[in-house]
């Protein structure tokens, strides 16, 4: 036991980068600045999640007359492991196999359980972060509304502590069955893309499920004596939505439950099964975890001399250094499938998944268009005639998000990692890198953006002006916050890591990049209000957005590459 | 022409000096090796030369080029080959170095002429259409050291060069360090092998916790160890390096 828990420390040590923060900070006196900082952000995040709060307290008095407020519960639980689920598949497949310190923890005298625990630890912990944003909010608020005491408290807390091990204990065993049985590690890259994508589709497939269903409770075809049926049984609802996945079911009921029978059950149920789940993955990796690792880091490729000819014509000549700089941008980008996902298919599936939802959460069917149009659709078209101002503006704001908002700029230089002693030996200035890597954030920015055009013209049938002007303002504002992610990551680029994981996905500039973008665009919205107060014509109200984001775009622009020359020096690599 | 002047630079706010007022110069035509024990202050030396470091104080030239205020012009000169070769994984090997032929600005038909060569001779050229991600520890130092060669630079600048490399290679590399310099050219390159330096070296530099403590050709050094003749470098540098 000891020495899995030294492993455990171990590992948690270098994932979350303990002893570099504190050295930073503490000795080299490094990254001071960030503590105020995130003091700032947190201020910054304070509003939305008290508009959060209230949503939820919101859901809760409406439930509560219907005895169906416990599903509140089931559905954030539900969320909570749906997204542990979601992340955890990219976390288990990268850690259980192609994490570089197993070649480290590999010879060490530990059972393979032992290694393999001592990874899941680690993923459990990170997991705990990445459910809290979505869990805790709505057990704490219901706690409070509910008035829950200790029992409720304290399974709450048992129940958050076990959430993280079902979903991830099912795709550990998953995946490591896999692994032994296909010859995988050749083509790890594809495994990891077919795998999150597979996993994505089979999240919102479940979502699109459970939306219909629910909907179909209060759909116009179902009778209002079933409608009455469905609501006078108390937790008809939490049991609905627990159905897809009874654990959550579980959960909920422990937490509501509190020192209840009822409560105390429900959680003997979801830790046994936690426990039961673990202990099938401990006796699984004594048995397969190694012969899956056979053959691991071996990549081979086929061996095949270029003939003159073919040599001739794939060296190339005469690219400039800034398309050869552009060129290498994309490739890599899209070589690294922990990259493609979290930028260029971020950009093409969100605009996807917010029509899903749409569609779905209208109640409507899907693809839109004639009687099928759900009340979302509906409420759009009304708004559209009756203010095309908020309709082109909320499109830019769709455009915009699903283009910018993700780690593409924000990670522009860390990509690089240890690799970037190459940008600094070559000779090219710094302002021509910059400009070459913006060049490849803006292409992915624009993907975002047309995808949305097209989604929004061909699902919520926007107009050919509403959209020209939407998307005018959206391609310009992306520059503005591809630019400002640059900027973020150009201050302080994380280029010390080994698994490009950390570049992108736990890069913290990338959430730095993406709270700055919310407060750009929150200026927005506030300079747009004070303009129709000001009561201007709608378009003279977008020309104003326009001509002020070109403005500040081009100066921020031209202030980046400044700042590229002055930075790059600084970086030692 | 590599040219260090007062040379310092310092670690975790001036607590750790790694290098102490370091004057050098390294002539056209010259083969430099650089010795040191592990943390003596070789390889920031090597990495303020190419510009990765920045130094607190002093001045270093190449080929006439202030590395602090003429920096492209310096690394338009230079190539660097670092400790572990770490270069982007998920380009092919001929990717790489169209890169680094787009970039140093080579023109085709010598950078095909120079390809060619090198990937015979480092037997890489049934892997050069491969990610290099595929390659092991040695094809990686190959075809970085391939892609230093390609814009055939006035300078080069290679940190422990031969670590990683099978014997035919490491022949083929020494072979090429002295054809580099016949022609005029310079060459700097740190290394543990004591041998390689006294055969290789027209001079040798010996750092000791940051400061140069001995430079010259063989004979200079056997001189100013003042110790028995017919010593060997290795035993010169124990000797040097025990304090």
């Amino acid at each position: 036991m000891s020495k899995l828990a030294t492993v455990v420390r171990a590992g948690l040590r270098s994932n979350f980068g303990l002893a570099t923060i504190k050295y930073r900070i503490l000795k080299e006196k490094k990254d001071r600045w960030l503590v105020p900082l995130f003091g700032l952000a947190a201020l910054g995040v304070v509003p939305m999640f008290y508009g959060i709060v209230l949503l939820i307290q919101n859901v809760y008095y409406v439930l509560r007359p219907m005895g169906q407020e416990r599903a509140l519960l089931s559905f954030g639980i539900l969320a909570g492991q749906l997204l542990i689920l979601l992340f955890g598949i990219y976390y288990i497949i990268a850690a259980f196999y192609f994490s570089r310190d197993l070649e480290l923890l590999i010879p060490l005298p530990l059972r393979p359980s032992e290694v393999m625990a001592s990874k899941f630890a680690v993923i459990v912990i990170n997991e705990y972060l990445t459910a809290a944003a979505v869990v805790l909010p709505i057990v704490i608020t219901y706690g409070v509304l509910a008035r829950g005491g200790p029992g409720y408290w304290v399974n709450a807390a048992l129940v958050y502590a076990a959430l993280p091990v079902i979903p991830l204990a099912v795709v550990s065993l998953v995946v490591v069955v896999m692994m032994r049985f296909i010859n995988v590690s050749r083509k790890k890259d594809a495994l990891i893309l077919v795998g999150s994508i597979l996993l994505l589709v089979l999240a919102f497939g479940l979502q699109i499920v459970m939306g219909r269903s629910m909907g179909g409770g209060a759909g116009p075809d179902t009778s209002s004596a079933a409608i009455a049926a469905f609501f006078t049984s108390p937790d008809s609802l939490l049991n609905r939505v627990g159905a897809f996945f009874p654990p959550a079911r579980w959960g909920a009921k422990a937490v509501a439950g509190g020192f209840t029978g009822e409560g105390l059950a429900n959680l003997a149920l979801l830790w046994g099964v936690s426990l039961l789940l673990f202990g099938a993955m401990v006796v699984l990796a004594e048995a397969l975890f190694y012969r899956g690792l056979v053959g691991l880091g071996e990549t081979t490729g086929k061996k095949r001399r270029l003939t003159r000819a073919e040599m001739s014509r794939r060296v190339t000549s005469g690219r400039r250094a800034f398309a050869a700089i552009f060129a290498r941008e994309w490739k890599i980008m899209n070589r690294t499938p922990i990259f493609l996902l979290n930028g260029t298919l971020v950009v093409v599936l969100l605009p996807a998944i917010f029509v899903i939802m749409a569609t779905v959460g209208g109640g409507g069917a899907a693809g839109g268009g004639g009687d099928g149009d759900g009340d979302a659709m509906a409420l759009l078209k009304a708004m559209a005639s009756a203010n095309p101002l908020v309709v082109i503006l909320a499109t830019a704001l769709f455009m915009t998000i699903c283009g910018s908002v993700n780690g593409t700029s924000s990670s522009a230089f860390s990509r690089e990692g240890g690799q970037f002693w190459i940008s600094k030996a070559i000779p090219v200035a710094p302002r021509e890198q910059a400009a070459a890597k913006f060049l490849h954030s803006y292409i992915v920015a624009v993907l975002g953006v047309i995808t949305a055009g097209v989604v929004s013209a061909v699902v919520f049938h926007l107009g050919a002006a509403h959209l020209a002007a939407a998307a005018a303002i959206a391609l310009v504002a992306g520059v503005l916050l591809t630019v400002v992610g640059m900027a973020i990551d150009l201050a302080r680029p994380l280029l010390d890591w080994v698994n490009p994981q950390k570049a992108i996905k736990q890069n913290l500039n990338v959430l730095l990049g993406m709270l700055a973008d919310i407060g750009i665009l929150t200026i927005v919205y506030f300079g747009v209000k004070a303009l129709v107060k000001a009561k201007l014509a709608t378009n003279a109200v977008l020309g104003i957005v326009f001509a002020a984001l070109v403005a500040l775009s081009v100066v921020s622009y031209a202030a980046l590459l400044k700042f590229a020359d002055k930075r790059y020096p600084r970086i030692e690599s | 022409m590599i040219d260090l002047t007062h040379v310092s630079k310092s670690y975790n706010r001036g607590k750790i000096k790694a290098v102490n007022d370091l004057t050098l110069t390294v002539k056209p035509g010259e083969i430099f090796g650089f010795l040191g024990p592990n943390g003596a202050g070789k390889t920031t030396t090597i990495k303020m030369i190419v510009g990765l470091l920045r130094p607190d104080s002093g001045r270093i030239a190449v080929e006439g080029f202030d590395v602090g205020t003429d920096g492209l012009k310096a690394k338009q000169v230079t190539t660097f080959v670092p400790d572990s070769p770490a270069v982007y994984e998920r380009l092919t090997g001929l990717e790489y170095l169209n890169f680094i032929g787009d970039v140093y600005g080579v023109p085709k038909a010598e950078r095909l002429e120079r390809i060619g060569k090198w990937l015979e001779i480092f037997e890489l050229a049934a892997v050069v259409t491969n990610p290099i991600q595929s390659y092991s520890h040695g094809m990686r130092q190959k075809i970085v050291l391939t892609a230093a060669l390609l814009p055939a630079p006035r300078v080069m600048v290679l940190d422990e060069p031969l670590v990683g490399l099978d014997p035919r290679a490491a022949h083929q590399i020494k072979e090429m360090f002295r054809e580099h310099c016949d022609a005029g050219k310079t060459l700097f390159f740190s290394t543990h092998i004591m041998e390689v330096a006294e055969k290789l070296c027209d001079r040798i530099g010996i750092i000791h916790k940051g400061r140069l403590v001995a430079c010259g050709t063989m004979a200079e050094l056997k001189a100013v160890d003042r110790t028995e003749a017919g010593q060997s470098l290795e035993e010169i540098f124990l000797e040097l390096t025990d304090k």
